[in-house]
C-alpha cells in the first residue's frame, strides 16, 4: 500500500504540474482539460460520440490539453444542464447534446433553464436516425411485412414498445405516431438503447423505435427487422428499409442531434477555436467513417443555421410534449 | 472439439509478448484503481478507453479486461486494511475483512481474498468459454419479471444479515431502500426528493458515498473512542508458519467459493446487475446457509472469500451479455461495449463467429489474467501489510482524506463529500445503537434495480401481481419467487420451531 501510495503522490502532483503550466499564446487555446459533460449515462449513444470524440483528438494531437468526458445523467439532463448554466463564461467546460436538452426545460421548469440563453451553440455534428423494428420471430407480431401491415395490426391490438425512459425521444415519437396513425402502445421503459433492443429479441417487447447502432447486432444476425427509417432517404447501412417519404409518409420525420454548446458569457475567440477543433474532427476520416458505417448522418452546421435549427426544433418539441401531456 | 481449438487459439493471442505486457501493465492499473477508493475499474476503464485507439482491438480488449480484473482483486486491500470499501464491488468484503485485520489475522483476509478470487475467477471463466451460447439464451429470456423475483429473493437472504435483531434489520433495509428513492424517477424520469431543491441530489445518492461514509468515517470515530488512538496491530510477522495458517484456514470456505463462484456467474451473466450486487448477494446467501452464521461480521475467512469469488466471477460472466447481446451487465462493461463499438465491432449474436480471433483472444486471456494476479497479490502481501504498521494516529488522517477523495471522485462534486460525512456520523451512531448497517448499504445497491423491475412488470400486466407467481406463463420468475418466501419466513421460523421442539422437550 506504501507504494500505491507514492505512486498516488506522483500522479497528483504531476496533474497539478500539468494544472499550472500557463501558455500564454494569443489566440484561444485550453490552458487546462476540458470538461465535456455528458447529460446521459455511460454506454449510451452520446457517451459514444463523448468519447470518440476524445479519442480522436487524443489521437490526433487536436488540441494543446486533452477533454475529459463526465457523466451527468441526473434528472434527464437537468442536472448536467444546470451544471453547464452555473458554469457560465468558463472557457474550459462544453456539452454534448441528446434531444433532451429540447425537453428538460419544458418538463422541468423549476430547475429555471432559459434553452437560448444558458448555453452558447457550437456545431451539429451528426444526427442519428430512428426506424421501427420489430422481432422476426416475435410472437404478437407474426406475419408482418410492411410498415403499413404494422400499423393495421398496431391499431387492433394493444401491442406492448419498449423504449428507453419516460419524456425521452422514442416515447415522444410514440406520441407522435399516436397522432399521425391513431394506435397507441403500452409503453415500457428499460435502461438504455441496448436493454431495449435485447427485450424486443427476448419477446418482452413487441416493438422499439431504436436508433440504427442499437439494433445493429441482432439487425446482422437476422433477429430483428426494420420496417421503415423515418427519413426522407433510404440509409445506406440498412439498404432494404423504405423511407418514410416513399411510403407516403413525409410526417414521418425525426432525428437526434449531436451538438456541441459551450456554456453562456464566452468570448468570441473562445466559440472561435472550439467550433474549429469540432470542424477537425468533424472531418477526420476515422470519425467519418465509423458514423457512416453505424448508419448516423454527417450533418455539420454552425453559425446561424444552427440557432435557427436549435429555435425549430425546440419549438417542434415544445408541440410534441403538449400534445402529449 | 472444436471449443478447445479456439481456446489454445485465444491463450496462446494472449501469451504473445506484446498482449502478455499490456495484460501484467492492466492488472497492475487495475489493482491500484481497485484499491483507490473512489476510483474503480469504471473510472479505469473510462480513462483509458482512448489509449486504446492506438492498438488492435484484441490487444485492447485484453488490455482493458485485464484493468477490470485487476480492480476485482484490488478492491479489498483497502477493504481490509483501511476498512474503507476500495470500490463498490468490495463493500461486502469489509463486512469480515476488517474485523479479521483488526484481529491480527489479515494475511488470513488478504489470502482469502486472492485465492477467493482466483477460484471465482477461474471457475466462471470456465463456464463460459462451455457454455457461453445456452447462457446468452438465459440471459435473453430473464426479463423484468425475473429480475424482479431475483431482487425478492436477495432481500430475503438480508433479513438473516443483521443478526438476531429481525426488526432492527428490517428498519436498516428501509432506510437503504428510503434513500435508493432520491433522485430521478426511474419510470416517468421526473425528480423526486430534491430536498431543499439542491441540484446535487439529482443524481440520486451515489451508493460509494454511503459505504465510504458508513465504513470509512464511522469506522475511524468508532475506532478512536474505543481506543482513544492507541491501537497498534500485531502479529505483523510474514513467515511460512503464518503462511501456512493463512491457507490452512481456506479449507473451511469450500461452501463460500461454490455460492461465490456460481451465483457470481449467474448474477454476473443477467443484464445490468453486475459484480457489485453479486458480491452482496453471496455473502447474504452463504451467511445464511453457513452453520456458524452468527460469526459471520466478527471477521471469518469465508465472508471474504464469498464476496471476492462472485465479484471476480461476475466480471466475468458480466462479458457474456456484452459480447452476445450487446446490452451490459455491468457499469463496467457499459463502457467496454463503447470501446468495441469505437473499434468497429458490433456486439451480437454473430460476433462469435465474425470475430472468433477477438472473443477468444479475449477467454484465454483471462485465463491468464487470473494466473498473474493471483500471483502478484500473494506476492505483494507483505507490502500490504506494511500498512498496519502505522500509528492510528497518521493512518486516521490518511484514511480521512482517501475517503473524502472517494466520495468526490464518482461524480465529481463536493456535495457528495458532504453527504458521506453525514453518513459516516449517521452511520457511527447507528452502531452504537446496534442497529446493523450493512443491511442499508445493500439495499441502496439494490432498491433501484428492484423498483425498475417491479414497475416494468406491472406496466406490463396492467398492475397484476399475478405475473410473478404464474408458473405456466413465467416459470423462471415464479420458481425464484417461492424460493424467495421459503427464505424470507425461514429466519422467523427458525427461532420458533427451535422454541417449540423446547415445549415438546419440557413437556
Amino acid at each position: 500500500m506504501s507504494i500505491i501510495k507514492k505512486l498516488a503522490l506522483v500522479v497528483v502532483s504531476l496533474s497539478l504540474v500539468a494544472v499550472s503550466s500557463v501558455s500564454s499564446a494569443k489566440p484561444f487555446s485550453p490552458k487546462k482539460p476540458v470538461e465535456l459533460i455528458i447529460p446521459a449515462g455511460q454506454g449510451g449513444g452520446a457517451d459514444e460520440i463523448a468519447r470518440l470524440v476524445q479519442g480522436v483528438i487524443e489521437k490526433n494531437d487536436y488540441a494543446s490539453k486533452p477533454v475529459i468526458p463526465i457523466n451527468k445523467s441526473g434528472g434527464s439532463g437537468g442536472e448536467a444542464m444546470t451544471y453547464v448554466k452555473k458554469k457560465a463564461g468558463d472557457e474550459h467546460t462544453l456539452i454534448i447534446t441528446l434531444n433532451n436538452v429540447l425537453t428538460t426545460p419544458v418538463n422541468q421548469p423549476e430547475l429555471g433553464i432559459d434553452f437560448f440563453n444558458d448555453f452558447t451553440p457550437l456545431a451539429r455534428l451528426i444526427t442519428d436516425t430512428f426506424l421501427v423494428w420489430i422481432a422476426t420471430e416475435g410472437k404478437n407480431t407474426a406475419g408482418v411485412e410492411t410498415f403499413d401491415d404494422f400499423i393495421d395490426l398496431a391499431r387492433g391490438n394493444g401491442l406492448v414498445m419498449g423504449g428507453t425512459g419516460s419524456m425521452s425521444e422514442d416515447e415522444l415519437l410514440l406520441g407522435m405516431m399516436r397522432g399521425q396513425f391513431g394506435f397507441d402502445a403500452k409503453y415500457v421503459p428499460y435502461s438504455g438503447g441496448g436493454a431495449v433492443a435485447k427485450g424486443l429479441v427476448g419477446g418482452e417487447s413487441d416493438f422499439t423505435l431504436n436508433n440504427p447502432s442499437e439494433q445493429m447486432g441482432f439487425y446482422q444476425s437476422g433477429d430483428s427487422k426494420a420496417l421503415v427509417m423515418m427519413t426522407p432517404e433510404r440509409n445506406p447501412a440498412f439498404p432494404e428499409v423504405p423511407s418514410s417519404y416513399e411510403l407516403g409518409y413525409p410526417d414521418l420525420e425525426y432525428y437526434m442531434m449531436r451538438a456541441f454548446m459551450a456554456p453562456a458569457g464566452i468570448d468570441a475567440e473562445v466559440e472561435k477555436y472550439y467550433t474549429g477543433l469540432l470542424h477537425t474532427v468533424y472531418h477526420d476520416d476515422e470519425f467519418q467513417t465509423f458514423n457512416i458505417d453505424d448508419g448516423k448522418l454527417m450533418s455539420w452546421l454552425e453559425g446561424f443555421g444552427l440557432k435557427d435549427f436549435l429555435a425549430i426544433e425546440y419549438a417542434k418539441h415544445g408541440e410534441i410534449i403538449k400534445n402529449f401531456n | 472439439m472444436e471449443t478447445v481449438g479456439f481456446l489454445l487459439d485465444g491463450i496462446f493471442t494472449s501469451l504473445q509478448w506484446f498482449n502478455l505486457a499490456l495484460l501484467i501493465f492492466g492488472c497492475l492499473i487495475g489493482l491500484f484503481v481497485g484499491a483507490m477508493p473512489g476510483l474503480g475499474s469504471v473510472n479505469g476503464v473510462a480513462i483509458l478507453i482512448p489509449i486504446t485507439f492506438i492498438i488492435p482491438p484484441t490487444a485492447a480488449i485484453i488490455f482493458l479486461a485485464a484493468v477490470y480484473y485487476g480492480a476485482m482483486y484490488g478492491g479489498a486491500i483497502s477493504s481490509v486494511m483501511l476498512g474503507i470499501p476500495g470500490a463498490s464491488t468490495a463493500v461486502a468484503t469489509v463486512f469480515d475483512g476488517r474485523p479479521l485485520a483488526v484481529k491480527g489475522e489479515a494475511m488470513t483476509a488478504l489470502t482469502a481474498a486472492a485465492v477467493g478470487s482466483f477460484v471465482g475467477g477461474t471457475v466462471s471463466v470456465i463456464l463460459f468459454t462451455l457454455f457461453a451460447p445456452p447462457l446468452a439464451e438465459v440471459a435473453l429470456r430473464f426479463n423484468a419479471p425475473e429480475t424482479f423475483a431475483l431482487m425478492v429473493m436477495a432481500f430475503a437472504t438480508f433479513v438473516g444479515l443483521g443478526g438476531d435483531d429481525v426488526p432492527k434489520t428490517i428498519f436498516s433495509i428501509l432506510i437503504g431502500l428510503a434513500l435508493s428513492t432520491i433522485g430521478l424517477d426511474l419510470i416517468t424520469g421526473k425528480p423526486r426528493l430534491i430536498f431543499f431543491n439542491i441540484p446535487g441530489f439529482l443524481h440520486g445518492i451515489n451508493f460509494l458515498v454511503l459505504a465510504i461514509g458508513i465504513y470509512g468515517i464511522g469506522e475511524m470515530l468508532w475506532t478512536l473512542e474505543e481506543t482513544k488512538g492507541k491501537v497498534q496491530m500485531s502479529k505483523l510477522s510474514v513467515n511460512m508458519k503464518e503462511v501456512g495458517r493463512a491457507f490452512g484456514a481456506l479449507k473451511k470456505t469450500i461452501m463460500a467459493m461454490n455460492i461465490g463462484s456460481f451465483l457470481g456467474f449467474f448474477v454476473g451473466i443477467l443484464p445490468a446487475a453486475g459484480a457489485t450486487p453479486a458480491s452482496l448477494m453471496s455473502y447474504g446467501i452463504t451467511k445464511q446457509l453457513s452453520k456458524n452464521s452468527k460469526e459471520f461480521g466478527d471477521g471469518v475467512p469465508a465472508g471474504v472469500v464469498a464476496p471476492e469469488c462472485a465479484n471476480n466471477s461476475a466480471s466475468t460472466g458480466s462479458m457474456l451479455p456484452m459480447l452476445t447481446l450487446g446490452i451490459p451487465g455491468s457499469p463496467t462493461t457499459a463502457i467496454l461495449l463503447g470501446g468495441m463499438i469505437l473499434w468497429g465491432l458490433t456486439p451480437g449474436p454473430l460476433l462469435f463467429t465474425q470475430e472468433p480471433e477477438f472473443v477468444w483472444g479475449l477467454i484465454g486471456s483471462l485465463y491468464i489474467a487470473n494466473f498473474f494476479t493471483l500471483v502478484l497479490n500473494i506476492a505483494l502481501i507483505p507490502a500490504f501489510l506494511m500498512v498496519l504498521r502505522i500509528p492510528f494516529a497518521i493512518l486516521a488522517p490518511v484514511i480521512f482524506v482517501l475517503c473524502v477523495t472517494g466520495g468526490y471522485a464518482p461524480t465529481q462534486s463536493l456535495h457528495d463529500v458532504w453527504l458521506m460525512l453525514l453518513f459516516g456520523f449517521a452511520g457511527y451512531i447507528l452502531r452504537k445503537l446496534d442497529y446493523p448497517v450493512a443491511p442499508a448499504v445493500l439495499s441502496i445497491v439494490l432498491g433501484p434495480l428492484a423498483e425498475k423491475a417491479l414497475r416494468q412488470s406491472l406496466i406490463l400486466s396492467d398492475g397484476s401481481m399475478g405475473i410473478f407467481f404464474d408458473v405456466s406463463e413465467k416459470p423462471i420468475a415464479a420458481v425464484i419467487m417461492y424460493i424467495a418466501i421459503v427464505l424470507l419466513i425461514m429466519p422467523a421460523f427458525g427461532p420458533l420451531y427451535r422454541r417449540l421442539l423446547k415445549k415438546k422437550q419440557t413437556a
